[in-house]
């Protein structure tokens, strides 16, 4: 199979999180997924920010990007859950409200543009677990990562709402889980692993920051206490959170000493691949427990 | 605005707002009502949505949604909770009422195109492990985008 996106690459990952955007270039381009670069994207628009001022304009900056995807006939490849949720929201109300779609197009033709209904949002858990496939990835799996205990940490926007991302059960995601042990790391079970990082809602004043370090705590404690050697995420934002939120509490008096990978860094260990090609060395946190047991 | 305010008057009519049936669903799913229950409560906000929105907007309770969606995809009725309070900002905006936070990053956003500002430090860093610079936004797209924002929006940032 050759797969074939355009790189929808986000503020977090390719400003915050480079060593996860170098981590999925590097396994990607081990895995033969091709990856092409559009110049003409715009920020994805966060609806919590940018909607909340002007809905459909708002929605209409958003969707500006599904038309260049369109452009190039690509499906597009997101590297954040955020910008992959927002997106694929943008999709699927345009897609199901054909009143909403006409107000929105009426407003992109001011921009010369016109969303068609044909864009494809992906994220990099759906290509790897839709597209790629599992037993394929398996193949590829060189160094079994045994004896790793990993914490898979969904976030949100990858599989909730389900009708806007399409990927996993809302209630019982387990595609991380399949895709992790095909790593052959062993997964941890832990009463966080479906709770949200509270990483979109940190930003609102003093109140909602609180909040998500009160949320990281809970999070943290649960993975460590049934024994998990590090925290595997789908999202950029969610390692921002849980490592920036750890480091905080670390000067509190709790050290959870708990690396946070995101998957592709789990696969790219088990594909016999240099840490420092998949950013292990920009961790806030250090990976060194994970490595050890190697 | 017109097209918001159908838009809300369609989610909290036909989608049935009114016959929310109080079971507290949305605010048992939320992760921001969960650590800090004496501020937020999502069922009370789609309350006062429904009964009370210009005193609804002129506070910042409004605000604290973290956007996960799980009251969303949880509640029974089929009611929209995320959707409702995104548009019900709008009201809120209109009026001026924006937080400083948030406002701040949205104004960053739309006059520079990014949410996260780029530094020469950060291409450094990328070049020193082998990553293209961050893409830039051109001044196609900086001029598309303020043909689709139009100037209400700006205003409303102005406020």
């Amino acid at each position: 199979v050759s797969l074939e996106y355009v790189l929808y690459p986000g503020c977090v990952a390719s400003v915050r999180e480079i060593g996860y955007e170098l981590s999925v270039r590097n396994v990607f381009e081990k895995l033969g997924i091709r990856l092409r670069k559009s110049d003409d994207f715009n920020c994805c628009m966060p609806a919590c920010l940018v909607h909340s001022v002007d809905y459909v304009r708002g929605l209409a900056l958003t969707s500006r990007n599904l038309t260049v995807a369109e452009e190039m006939g690509l499906p597009m490849l997101t590297l954040c859950s955020s910008c992959f949720g927002n997106l694929s929201r943008a999709k699927y109300l345009l897609d199901e409200n054909p009143e909403l779609r006409r107000d929105v197009n009426k407003i992109l033709g001011l921009a010369g543009r016109r969303y068609q209904g044909k864009a494809q949002v992906e994220h990099v858990l759906t290509v790897l677990h839709k597209d790629y496939k599992v037993e394929k990835l398996k193949e590829k799996v060189s160094n079994p990562l045994s004896g790793i205990a990993a914490a898979p940490f969904h976030g949100c926007h990858i599989f909730m709402p389900a009708k806007y991302s399409h990927f996993d059960d809302p209630e019982f995601p387990g595609k991380l889980d399949t895709l992790i042990s095909a790593t052959g790391a062993e997964v941890v079970d832990y009463s966080e692993k479906t709770s949200c990082c509270i990483g979109c809602g940190s930003f609102f004043g003093d109140v909602s920051e609180e909040a998500s370090i009160l949320m990281v705590d809970k999070i943290l404690a649960s993975a460590k206490e049934k024994g998990a050697d590090c925290i595997v995420t789908t999202c950029p934002f969610c390692i921002m959170q849980l490592e920036i939120g750890q480091i905080k509490l670390r000067d509190e008096g709790k050290d959870y000493g708990l690396p946070v990978l995101h998957y592709v860094d789990l696969l790219g260990l088990s594909m016999g691949m240099d840490p420092k090609r998949l950013g292990f060395e920009l961790r806030r946190v250090s990976a060194a427990p994970v490595l050890e047991k190697l | 605005m017109e097209s918001s305010k159908r838009l809300l008057d369609k989610l909290l009519t036909d989608e049935k707002l009114s016959y929310c049936q109080n079971c507290g669903t949305c605010t048992s799913s939320c992760p921001m009502a969960r650590v800090i229950p004496d501020t937020y409560n999502p069922r009370l906000l789609l309350q006062r949505a429904h009964l009370d929105l210009d005193n609804l907007t002129n506070g910042e309770e409004l605000w604290l949604c973290s956007w996960c969606y799980r009251c969303t995809e949880r509640c029974p009725q089929g009611i929209q909770p995320t959707e409702i309070f995104l548009l019900t900002r709008n009201f809120a905006s209109e009026k001026g009422n924006i937080p400083p936070n948030p406002r701040r990053i949205i104004k960053s956003i739309v006059e520079t195109g990014r949410s996260m500002p780029v530094d020469e430090f950060i291409n450094e860093l990328r070049e020193d492990y082998g990553l293209p610079p961050v893409i830039g936004v051109s001044e196609k797209t900086m001029e598309e985008q303020r043909r689709i924002m139009g100037d209400e929006f700006m205003r409303r940032l102005e406020k």
